[in-house]
């Protein structure tokens, strides 16, 4: 491969997707069932809910080589266990802050909230990640190194 | 009379009444000038007892590990106090089974020095307490700390994410994983702590830049809501790396979008355990 097959305009990014199994994971169903295209760069991994996702997952995703994090879930309100998304979103929000403190780039993990019935905006928070994990390029830091 | 001699007969008093089974504090250690935890069982014991610019360990780590029907006696500091703080709200320690004998703190010494963690300390008296040893400290100088020194994290903020994070690796590289920042810290009373389980492997085993960067963040994310920054775990470093930088940073985070400080209010749930439907959200799509 030449170097040129990392540019911003050929990477092609691996992205990790925490998707919660009653709304994310549903809507990204939808979007299949609709047949709305959006870049195949997400590996999808059904959770019960956002606040199953431990911020382990999302820096252990990083560390085994994940260019980046997408965590989405029901909007604050339409939780399936009526507050799970609101405990996670605070988990989120230091999680993110301290990754930008230590310096890990603000794009590399991702937020968003989307319904059941929201296939076409679950294509597009793919299509939006995606492109921003592209223009940051691979992910370098807290990826663990093989040794030998 | 003076505060160590108030402490000691307070502790002698209530051992002699057995209203507490131990009284927790600190006794000369075996080289001149350091100090080191005491538990004083016994009333003639309770000589041993000293408190100085010196005894920094944060005994309120110990508390969970009490059995919960033994009643004892504690010497806090400001911070200390917090933690006990800390350990209600999350039902380590019931109040009831507690003493707390407070004590006002003038920062603690290291190396005639004072620790870094004291420098931004806005709580040298008790937040908690049943009964005051000695002089409670004037509050007027460390009202509003922001105006005394300047802010710690300034010069690392000003950086770009690049020269964060290599700033960053350079601390956490030294890490080797000793653990010591978790043996000393209140907040770390899990029974079994995410590094110490082996399926799943929470965190990599080796020394290597991620796998220590990873533990610290971590570290950092388990002490989001809780750390009071007494600084314990960066004095016990045995590597001086710079903890107070991650301590400093969650403690932050939490009290800019929940505006609450750990160890303050026992009856406000920990931050992390509670949320507020209007929470800023403007990192989520």
């Amino acid at each position: 491969m030449s170097t040129s097959d990392t540019s911003a305009a050929s990477f092609e990014p691996k992205i990790v997707a925490f998707l919660c199994n009653w709304c994310s994971y549903a809507g990204a169903d939808l979007a299949g069932i609709s047949r709305i295209q959006y870049p195949p760069s997400i590996r999808v991994i059904r959770v019960p809910c956002s606040g199953r996702v431990d911020p382990f997952y999302i820096l252990k995703a990083l560390l085994f080589g994940a260019d980046g994090v997408l965590v989405s879930g029901c909007h604050p309100g339409d939780c399936h266990y009526l507050t799970g998304n609101y405990v996670a979103r605070r988990r989120f929000a230091v999680l993110n802050d301290l990754l930008d403190f230590a310096g890990i780039d603000q794009g590399r993990v991702s937020f968003s909230w989307v319904s059941a019935a929201e296939g076409e905006r679950f294509a597009e928070v793919v299509r939006e990640v995606t492109e921003k994990v592209r223009q940051l390029g691979p992910n370098h830091k807290l990826v663990k190194q093989e040794c030998g | 009379m003076s505060r160590e001699d108030q402490l000691r007969k307070r502790a002698r008093d209530l051992l002699a009444a057995r209203e507490v089974v131990m009284v927790i504090g600190y006794r000369a250690g075996r080289r001149p000038g350091t100090t080191v935890p005491a538990f004083i069982t016994r009333p003639e014991d309770t000589d041993k007892l000293i408190f100085n610019d010196r005894c920094g360990a944060n005994l309120t780590a110990y508390l969970p590990r009490i059995p919960k029907t033994a009643k004892v006696a504690i010497v806090a500091k400001g911070c200390d106090s917090r933690s006990i703080v800390a350990l209600l709200k999350e039902k380590q320690v019931e109040r009831s089974k507690l003493v707390i004998l407070g004590v006002g703190c003038e920062g603690i010494k290291v190396d005639g020095q004072l620790s870094d963690s004291c420098t931004t300390c806005g709580y040298p008296n008790p937040v908690i307490f049943d009964e005051m040893v000695g002089e409670t400290r004037d509050m007027t100088e460390t009202s509003d700390v922001s105006d005394r020194v300047p802010d710690p994290l300034a010069d690392l903020e000003s950086l770009s994410p690049d020269e964060r994070w290599h700033s960053l690796m350079e601390d956490v590289a030294r890490c080797i994983r000793c653990y010591a920042c978790r043996q000393v810290c209140p907040n770390c009373y899990c029974p079994t702590c995410f590094v110490d389980t082996n399926n799943p492997q929470w965190v990599g085993k080796t020394t290597a830049g991620s796998d220590n960067m990873l533990f610290h963040l971590m570290r950092a994310m388990h002490m989001a809501g809780r750390c009071v920054e007494c600084g314990t775990c960066h004095r016990a470093c045995p590597m001086g790396i710079d903890l107070m930088k991650f301590n400093r940073k969650v403690a932050r985070i939490v009290r800019d979008r929940f505006g609450t400080v750990a160890g303050i209010d026992p009856d406000e749930p920990p931050a992390l355990a509670a949320f507020d439907p209007n929470d800023r959200q403007e990192f989520i799509k």
